[in-house]
């Protein structure tokens, strides 16, 4: 029987004594749970025969599936569920389930008298008699609705504000290639213009005479070498970062690339200030690649450096593959600036404008790393600093263009 | 009197040669450095009515440059600021640069800037004529 209507019975007989007893008393007598079952209402909480059947109902059962307590008496619990679940049969599962391990819980759609649907967490426990028999079940369902939707609306919260920081990265990363991709060119473009037009000046002064116009001419073709390279160094920036350069690998000696990596500094040098250490060393490597590297990592240190001040390349072999070490006595790095040296256009803050380091650096690592390989600096314990790259004797074989 | 005397102070040997000879050209009397403590040494016993200053260099900045000059006993001469970098308004005023010249620039509108401070030359080669 319903537990409103043994309510209102109770009222009726007895409403003066009613008033006197205590809560107390009452808890010790029958009505007790009954009156705490009927004063939930956040949940529906009701008791079902061992077939499924509804046994008894509660004001919060009404409030959230919509039958009183008369409409839903005797009818099998699986009105609860969604047509797609009745044929499933998960109902009849879930009373299986619960009477097998003791107790079920439930999460899903469940559907109120008016054909709407609410989400459901269920908690399905048997109940035995005392030979143990199952005798029914004891039904606990609170509307899930509101909190699912709010848990939705915040997870479609965090991934939208994580595709935003994504995109505002992106345009950040970009932003910052186009910034420095303008300053690395204005130095060249600076140098052709001024070249050209002091060429202009003296024609129109009338002192045009074939040593500057000699002097003039090599003035554009070194900017214009400058500019092609800049260009190179950007566009291999953009290639790596997409990963779409392709690497060849073949058997190289590391040694002979930096001692014609040297040789080729040592003519453009005025003094040559290049010490040398250089051991016989073969890895499979892209020649390049390799090359590429040590022109880096040579150019950055004689950048770093003055005259007489020396730069020491050194290449060695290692048990597993190649050491190749660029030591100067520069100004160094500065102590905070070696974690993001790396990074594209990261520079030293101590020297904000080398031309070509930020882009140089960048490529180099990503040129080791895709050979497997690992490149640290470390800044020298009064100034100057050290690069040092290691390269496996195989670059890994998930790399692609290996051949 | 005395040739104007101009200092250039550029880590790109293009910009800085060229420069020089230009500037020679004109009437001044000019030397040239790839950076700041290059610079230094060039104005020892030399004083510079101008110096036309990069930002960025390797080894020494203009703001190292500039440090090491306000150490000296030696009056500070008016110097033209020559950048690549954008924003450089904050650091005109802190290097007490008269003017700020953005690369790439053209080169009469240097030549004019740099007789506005130093003072016109008349030199082999007057500009205009």
């Amino acid at each position: 029987m319903a537990i409103t209507e043994a309510r209102q019975t109770e009222g009726r007989r007895q409403a003066p004594v009613r008033a006197t007893r205590t809560l107390a008393e009452l808890a010790h007598g029958p009505e007790a749970f009954r009156l705490l079952v009927e004063a939930v209402v956040e949940y529906a909480i009701f008791l079902v025969g061992p077939d499924g059947r509804i046994l008894t109902w509660n004001l919060g059962a009404e409030r959230i599936k919509g039958y009183k307590a008369h409409e839903i008496i005797g009818r099998h619990i699986s009105v609860f569920y969604t047509a797609e679940d009745r044929r499933n049969g998960r109902p009849e599962r879930n009373l299986r389930e619960a009477a097998r391990r003791g107790s079920v819980e439930d999460q899903g759609w469940r559907v109120r008298k008016d054909g709407s649907r609410f989400w459901a967490d269920v908690q399905l426990s048997p109940l035995h008699d005392d030979q143990g028999n199952l005798f029914g079940y004891a039904k606990v369902t609170r509307d899930m609705t509101e909190v699912r939707e709010a848990e939705e609306r915040e997870r479609e919260l965090v991934v939208e504000r994580q595709a935003r920081a994504l995109a505002e990265e992106a345009l950040n990363s970009r932003d910052r290639f186009l910034a420095i991709a303008s300053h690395e060119l204005k130095t060249p473009v600076a140098s052709l213009q001024v070249a050209v037009e002091s060429l202009l000046l003296s024609r129109e002064h009338g002192t045009l005479d074939d040593v500057r116009t000699e002097r003039g001419i090599e003035r554009m073709d070194r900017a214009v070498k400058r500019l092609s390279m800049v260009l190179g160094e950007l566009l291999d920036v953009s290639s790596l970062e997409r990963g779409t350069t392709s690497f060849t690998f073949t058997d190289v000696d590391v040694s002979r690339i930096a001692a014609e990596v040297v040789e080729r500094f040592a003519g453009v040098e005025p003094t040559d200030r290049i010490d040398v250490d250089l051991q016989p060393t073969m890895i499979r490597a892209d020649a390049i690649r390799v090359e590429q590297v040590i022109t880096n990592l040579v150019d950055n240190a004689l950048k770093y450096s003055a005259p007489p001040d020396r730069v020491l390349v050194r290449v060695a072999p290692l048990p597993n593959g190649a050491v190749i070490e660029v030591t100067d006595v520069g100004i160094g790095l500065g102590l905070d600036s070696t974690s993001g040296l790396f990074e594209p256009f990261a520079r030293a803050a101590n020297a904000a404008d080398v031309p070509g380091m930020g882009l140089g650096l960048f490529i180099t690592r990503e040129i080791v790393e895709r050979h497997g390989g690992r490149i640290s600096g470390v800044a020298g314990p009064d100034r100057g600093a050290t690069f040092t790259v290691m390269l496996p004797t195989h670059p890994p074989r998930t790399g692609d263009g290996g051949s | 009197m005395g040739a104007r005397r101009v200092l250039v102070v550029d880590d790109d040997p293009t910009l800085r040669e060229t420069l020089g000879e230009v500037l020679t050209d004109d009437g001044y009397d000019v030397r040239v450095a790839w950076n700041g403590q290059d610079a230094l040494d060039k104005l020892d016993g030399w004083d510079a009515d101008v110096v036309i200053l990069d930002v960025m260099m390797p080894v020494m900045d203009a703001f190292g440059f500039q440090s090491a000059l306000g150490e000296r006993s030696q009056p500070a001469p008016p110097v033209i600021l020559l950048s690549a970098a954008p924003g450089l308004s904050s650091a005109a005023s802190e290097l007490g640069a008269v003017s700020i010249i953005s690369k790439p620039f053209h080169l009469q509108d240097l030549i004019a800037e740099v007789h506005r401070v130093a003072g016109p030359m008349n030199g082999a080669a007057p500009a205009g004529v």
